[in-house]
Parts: C-alpha cells; structure tokens; sequence
C-alpha cells in the first residue's frame, strides 16, 4: 500500500484551472493527472491506484454527475470532490446523494482545496483497507472444507454443538472438531471474533437471527 | 383710308362731313307722303355710297345700316348698294351719266327707300329722284342739319343728322385734364376750316375763358408741327379739320393731324371718330353703329308707314387708350359712358380665370405643403420620441438578458480566477521550497496575466452586453463578427444548460449598418428564447445553431434554430407581439424587442418550424454595401 503515492485525478474543461489546480497540488507534494474530459479520464481509469478524483460539476460533454455514476461502477474506491460554480445548488445535491465526497466552490482556496483532498485521501485509504481485509478473510473462508462452511454458518448463528451435530445428523464430538477447523483457518480465538468475520463478509443478518429467535 | 380728299374738298361748304373724313351724305327721300303699298314682294332698299367702295367712313356707316335692316326685319329685305365714286369723278357728265345708268338699271326694280349717305350722295338722288327713285322714301345721313338747309332738299326728305360738337370734345379734354391751364385750337386754312374756326370760337367762348388760349391757324403744315412740339405740358389741344395749310397745300384731315400729333408735347382731341387711331386722344363723335342704327330705324319707320322726321345721330365720347396712355391720362376720368378703343386687356382681364385658378392652385398647393412640413416636424418629434422609448427598452432588456446570463458569467468569471488563485498559491508554495523551480514561476506569472485577461474581456463583454444608448451609434460592420462575439457570451450559459451551440459562419463578409450593441441583443434575445425552448424538452440533444448566410436577394441573414419543441404553426405570427409568452417566468417582451429592433435597421424577423423538429428565428438585413 505504501508503496504507491496517492494521485489527485483533476477532471476540468478549462486547461488554465486545470493547471493552476495541478501546479498548486503538486507543489504541495501531490501526484496529479491532468484531464479535459469524463471520456478521457474513464479511457485512462487508474487501476488500483490509491487517489481520489477532483471533478468539475459543469462539464460539457459527459457531465460531472455522469462521470460520477459511470466510477460507480468502474472504480468505487476513488472518492470524488466535485467542483462547483456559485448556485448551482440542485446538481449539488444530486452528486451529493450519489455519494460525493465533497464539495468544493470555485474559487477554492489551497486550505480548503488540501483538506478536502487530504479528507477524500484518507477515506479512500480507508476503504481500501477495509476492502484489503475482506479479501483476505474471502480467501480463508476459501479454505474451508464444504462441511466446516456448514459448521460455520451455524455457529454465527448461536446453534450449540447437540444442535449443531443434530442438524447435521453426525456426532457431537466430530461437530467439535469441525469447531476447531473453522475457527483455526480464519484465525479466530473466540466465538465472538467468529461470528464478527461473519458480519464482516456479510454472511450474518443478525436482525433476521434475532427474528428467527 | 385714303380719303376722299378731292370730294372733300369739294364739299367743304359744311365740310365737316369731310372733316368726318369722308362720311356720307344725305340722300333725299323722294318718298310723297303717301305710305308704301308693298304687295307680294319684300321692300327694296338702295343705299347710295358718295366713294368708292375703299372709302371706310361711308363704307363701315353703310355696313352698319345693312346690318340693322337684316337683323330688324330677318333677311326679309332686298338691299342694293350703288357707289357714286363723285370724289374722283365730280364732273357733271359723270353724274349725268350716273343719273342715266342707275335709272336704266333699276327701271324694273324701284327701290321702295333710298339711303343717301354723305352730302354728295343727297345732291345725286335729289337731282334723279324722279328717273330713279320715283315714289320713294329718301333718308339722307351723314351731314349736319345746317348743309341740308344749305342743299335746300326737297321737302320730303327726311335726314339722319350728325351734328359736332366742339364743346362736348373740350369738355372732355377738361375732365381728363383738370390741371390744364392752355388751350390750343388747330384749325386750316380752306374755307372749310375757317368756317370751322369760326364756328368753334362762337362755341368756346365760354369755355375758353378758363385758360390761356391760343388759336392756331393760318401756319404752314411746318409750322404747326414745330408749334406743336413747343407747347406747355399742361395744354389741352382741340384739331377741327385741316384741309389745307397756310401754303395751299391739301390734306386729308387726319393725315395733317397725325403730323402733328407725332411731335406734339400735348394731348390732342378731335370731334372726328375718324381722327382715333391718328394720334388723337379722343372727343365726342358720332359713331357709325349710330349713324348706322339712326338711319336704319328711319328706314324702318319708313318702310312700315309710320311718320317720320329728322332726326341726330347720337354722340358718344371715345377715347384711344394707347393715347391715354402715352398721356399719363386716367381713364377714370371719362365720361360716364365713354368707349376706349384699342384697348389692351390687361394681363388680369385677358387671364383672370386662370390666374385665378393658378392662384388657388398654389395657395391650395401651399396650404398642403405647410400642413406636409407641420406634419413631417411632428412625425420627425414623434418619430425621435418612440426611438427613446425604444432605446430605454432595450436598454432594459439588456439588462434583463445580463441577469438571465448572470450564472454563466459567474462561472465564466470564477474559471480566470480560481486559476489565478491556485496558480499564486502555487507559486507561493513552490517559493518556499528549498529550490525553487524559477521556470515554472515564471510560466505560473504568465498564465496569471492570460487569466487577467480572460477575466477582463468577460467584464468588457458584460460592460458591452449593458451599454447605454441615448441614441443610435450607426456603424458599419461585419454580422459576422457580431454573432461571433454573441456566441462568446452565449458559450457559458450553453455549457451550464446542457446545449450543444455550433456556429456556421458565411464565408464571405456581411457588412450591414446598424448599432452594433443592438443587433447582438437581437442575438440574445433569439438565443436565450431558443435555450429556453429546449430547458423541459427530453431529446437526445439540445442542439443551438447559429448561422450567418448571404441570401439571394443579397441581404445578410442571421438564423438561430433550436431542437426544442418548435412553435403551434397558429402561433407563429404572433410570438412577436409584446406580452406573447409561453414562459412562466417570461416578459413576452423579449421577441418584440428584437422584431423593434430589426425593423429600426430596415431589416425583417420571423420563426418558422424545422421539418426537423425544433424552431427557426430569421433575421435579415440589408447589406450595408455590396463588397
């Protein structure tokens, strides 16, 4: 992860701002990447590269909130901070209930432009940590033998190893060993940090448990 | 008319029948008393001429006597006329022979009334009234009643007198000359004139006394033509008859008078209808209508049984106006009455109708010059008032437009000076770093100064976009430019709407005369309706197409057409008028302005529908120059 600096996308129409914007970013330590439209910045859509994209809200051709759907999709970890002109305040709360990062009215100041970048940096670190996790619990889980998943399943589910054996139509103690299995592979110490994998994957609707009790 | 002189002289006994120049006679009318029975036939009526037929005097006399028997009895007349010639032929073998000829020839066709006119003419028919005339009237005419008691006529006859008076012809001269103070009597040396003389000073004697009076006589023709050229201007002179100087020498009267009034310093007169046209101012004469009228009447009377006896031919004044003239005489000063010969109508009397006419003609033209002139000063007042009215809409409009554009020029603006922010914050970040990169400073100052730039033509374009009027700036340019500079502030508010504005240009200049700062809000005006237009329209593209063409009818045309929904072809005339809107946030005003607008520059404006879909907005104007 740290071996790769985090790169600020700017996405503006206007080369002069775009520049200026640039200049200021990389001068205070940033790598950027220039573009002049959402076409060319999807064409060249980084790949896993940590960074966040500074957008301009009123770009011709493939709009900001266009552009802002499309990376949806494409690369869902880079944080967007959208750029604005004065009053535009219905297209603002679109791109904000689509899940803007930020918002940003020109002309912005370095103070406010480093924070939000630094704030839409950090939360892209974030997600990409969290991200990072999942996957490596994914893979464990991966390891697990059909039989143990079983197991699994029901022990987030609070069963007691007799209903556990019961359900399965085998043995108390071979469910015990299962147990064990399950809980070595994803390294989990306790019953607790189990069932916490779980959720974190998404296996759990402990709301539907709860009900099912 | 060359007169009769030998006659005259000849006759001179009352010669003033020669002094009338040659004027008729007295004929005698045999006619006993008894009345005419005329059965079966129209009367016979021979006039007897003393001249030939050249001589005016008896000629015109006789013409008017013809006249009035024709008139007074309808044609129903049978009229001979005989001329005598006795002036050239006064021996008595002539008259014999005359005598006997006229008796042969009317042997068969007696006249029923002889006419004598002149005092010649009298003496013929008395001595062959029975050979000639036997039973028949005699009127004689043209004489004064004392020669007929001379010629000792017949009982029988009857004349039509004429009688001259020199008084009245001086009394005359008195009214038209009140300021006179000489008087000058001309008269020759024959015995006629004598006589004349004689017969004037008896009656002038009165008259004279009021002036220093002088009577010419008994001088040569030169000497009275240098005594003329000498007299005091205010002289009356009254000519009686000259038909002979001092030397012997003949004249016919009006001749030697004409001599004399051609270097005369005053105004001659003359008791002779004969003397006008000779040089003399006028006098009581008889005319020959009278002299005419007075014997055909006898005649008449004559003809129709009734008694009769003598009778004057009445006298009338008659003045030449030409002479009046040459005077310096008023013609008020005539007598009531009086006849102006030779008188020019004036230029009023001759033209009065259509001087008239063209007087009203003008004064009309006039009046409806004046009233066009009050007219085009109150159009020209009203004309200078709607187009203040109409620059102070504009200028409303203007600023209407400004504020509708306003979110664009903001974002136009924000773009030159957010750059300008970053680059100097860059800049100033760069700087305290431990080495800075000067090159890049530089630049960064470069581009600072571009945006300065950028952000100053927004503000001029905006400065442009509200400018004032007070009255119309006429220039001459190039529509192209216009439109291009309206795209430039259009290009904002496009973006910010979603609409794709594309811009065809002619490729060719359009020079056209106008106000610049109008015809771009014409322009805008067309372009903001037309992204209206399209704000609530669902299409795949939002597309505002400016274009500049030359028609064929050689005029710069501007169209503006959109994608959006285009206009209800029943309303296509009408979205010029003021208020027409579809807008809930429009003035309606917008379009009517521009149509103002074009129609101010002589140009024209109209929409119609694509077969596209979406609406077109013309504008044409008429090219400044063909270049």
């Amino acid at each position: 992860m740290k071996q790769l600096e985090p790169v600020v996308h700017i996405v503006d129409d206007d080369p002069s701002f775009r520049t200026a914007v640039g200049r200021l970013l990389s001068a205070s330590g940033f790598r950027v990447a220039l573009y002049e439209s959402g076409d060319q910045f999807l064409a060249q859509l980084p790949n896993g590269e940590p960074g966040c994209v500074l957008l301009d809200l009123g770009l011709p051709g493939l709009s900001g909130l266009e552009l802002q759907e499309r990376l949806a999709e494409k690369a869902p970890l880079v944080p967007i901070v959208f750029l604005t002109g004065q009053g535009d305040i219905k297209a603002s709360v679109r791109a904000m209930k689509a899940g803007a990062e930020d918002f940003l009215e020109k002309p912005a100041s370095r103070e406010a432009l480093l924070e939000a970048v630094e704030r839409a940096l950090r939360r892209g670190e974030t997600q990409r940590l969290e991200q990072d996790r999942k996957h490596a619990l994914r893979a464990r889980l991966g390891n697990l033998t059909p039989r143990e998943r079983e197991v699994f399943g029901l022990i987030v589910r609070g069963k007691l190893n007799k209903q556990i054996a019961h359900a399965l139509g085998t043995s108390e103690r071979t469910v015990k060993a299962h147990r064990h299995n399950v809980m070595e592979k994803l390294g989990a110490r306790s019953l607790a940090e189990t069932v916490s994998i779980a959720e974190r994957l998404g296996l759990v609707d402990p709301s539907a448990d709860q009900l099912q009790r | 008319m060359g007169l009769v002189r030998n006659w005259t002289m000849r006759s001179c006994r009352l010669g003033w029948l020669a002094a009338f120049c040659c004027m008729f006679l007295g004929v005698v009318a045999a006619a006993p008393s008894m009345s005419m029975e005329i059965v079966g036939r129209v009367p016979r009526v021979l006039i007897l001429y003393p001249y030939d037929e050249r001589i005016a005097a008896t000629t015109e006399a006789g013409e008017a006597v013809r006249t009035r028997l024709l008139d007074a009895t309808k044609g129903k007349i049978d009229l001979f006329s005989e001329f005598l010639d006795l002036s050239r032929f006064p021996e008595a073998e002539h008259v014999g022979r005359m005598g006997r000829y006229l008796s042969a020839k009317y042997a068969d066709r007696r006249p029923d009334v002889v006419l004598a006119l002149g005092e010649e003419s009298a003496r013929f028919i008395s001595a062959n009234r029975k050979n000639l005339a036997d039973g028949a009237r005699i009127i004689v005419a043209g004489f004064s009643s004392s020669t007929a008691e001379e010629m000792d006529l017949p009982g029988d006859v009857i004349g039509a007198f004429s009688e001259f008076h020199i008084l009245k012809t001086a009394e005359m001269a008195r009214e038209l000359q009140p300021e006179a103070r000489h008087l000058f009597i001309i008269g020759g040396s024959s015995e006629f004139d004598r006589s004349w003389l004689a017969t004037a000073r008896a009656d002038l004697a009165a008259f004279s006394k009021s002036y220093e009076t002088t009577y010419l006589e008994d001088l040569t023709i030169d000497e009275f033509t240098r005594r003329a050229a000498e007299l005091p201007r205010d002289s009356i002179v009254l000519a009686l008859t000259i038909f002979k100087d001092r030397d012997g020498r003949n004249f016919i009267p009006r001749e030697a008078v004409k001599q004399i009034s051609e270097t005369a310093s005053a105004p001659i007169y003359g008791p002779y209808l004969t003397y006008i046209d000779y040089g003399v101012v006028g006098g009581s004469v008889v005319t020959f209508e009278s002299l005419g009228k007075t014997v055909a009447d006898l005649a008449l009377d004559a003809l129709a049984g009734k008694p009769t006896s003598n009778r004057e031919s009445p006298q009338s004044y008659v003045a030449d106006a030409r002479e009046l003239q040459r005077w310096g005489l008023s013609e008020k000063n005539l007598p009531p009455g009086a006849i102006q010969m030779f008188k020019e109508p004036t230029f009023w009397e001759q033209y009065w109708l259509a001087t008239v006419a063209a007087l009203a003609i003008i004064t009309a033209q006039g009046t409806v010059i004046v009233g066009l002139l009050v007219e085009r000063r109150r159009r020209r007042a009203a004309e200078t008032e709607s187009r203040h009215r109409l620059l102070e809409v504009v200028h409303l409009n203007q600023s209407a437009t400004a504020g509708a554009l306003s979110a664009s020029i903001a974002h136009e603006l924000n773009q030159p000076l957010g750059a300008i922010r970053s680059n100097a914050e860059a800049a100033a970040v760069i700087l305290r770093s431990e080495r800075p990169d000067l090159e890049l400073i530089e630049q960064i100052l470069v581009d600072i100064q571009n945006d300065d730039q950028r952000a100053h033509d927004v503000i001029s374009r905006m400065r442009g976009l509200l400018k004032k009027r007070g009255e119309i700036d006429w220039q001459e340019f190039d529509l192209n430019d216009v439109t291009t500079s309206a795209i430039r502030i259009l290009r904002g508010e496009a973006e910010r709407r979603g609409v794709v504005l594309s811009a065809n240009r002619a490729p060719r200049e359009l020079p056209v005369r106008a106000d610049r700062v109008h015809v771009q809000q014409v322009i805008l005006n067309l372009a903001t309706n037309a992204m209206d237009a399209m704000l609530d329209v669902v299409t795949t593209e939002r597309r505002l197409t400016l274009e500049t063409t030359l028609t064929k009818e050689s005029k710069a045309e501007l169209s503006i057409s959109d994608t959006g929904r285009g206009i209800p072809d029943e309303q296509l005339a009408s979205v010029f008028e003021p208020f027409y809107t579809t807008k809930p946030t429009g003035t309606g005003l917008g379009l009517s302005i521009a149509r103002a607008i074009v129609e101010t520059y002589g140009g024209k404006i109209w929409a119609a529908n694509r077969p596209e879909g979406g609406a077109v907005f013309r504008v044409v104007l008429p090219l400044a120059r063909n270049g």
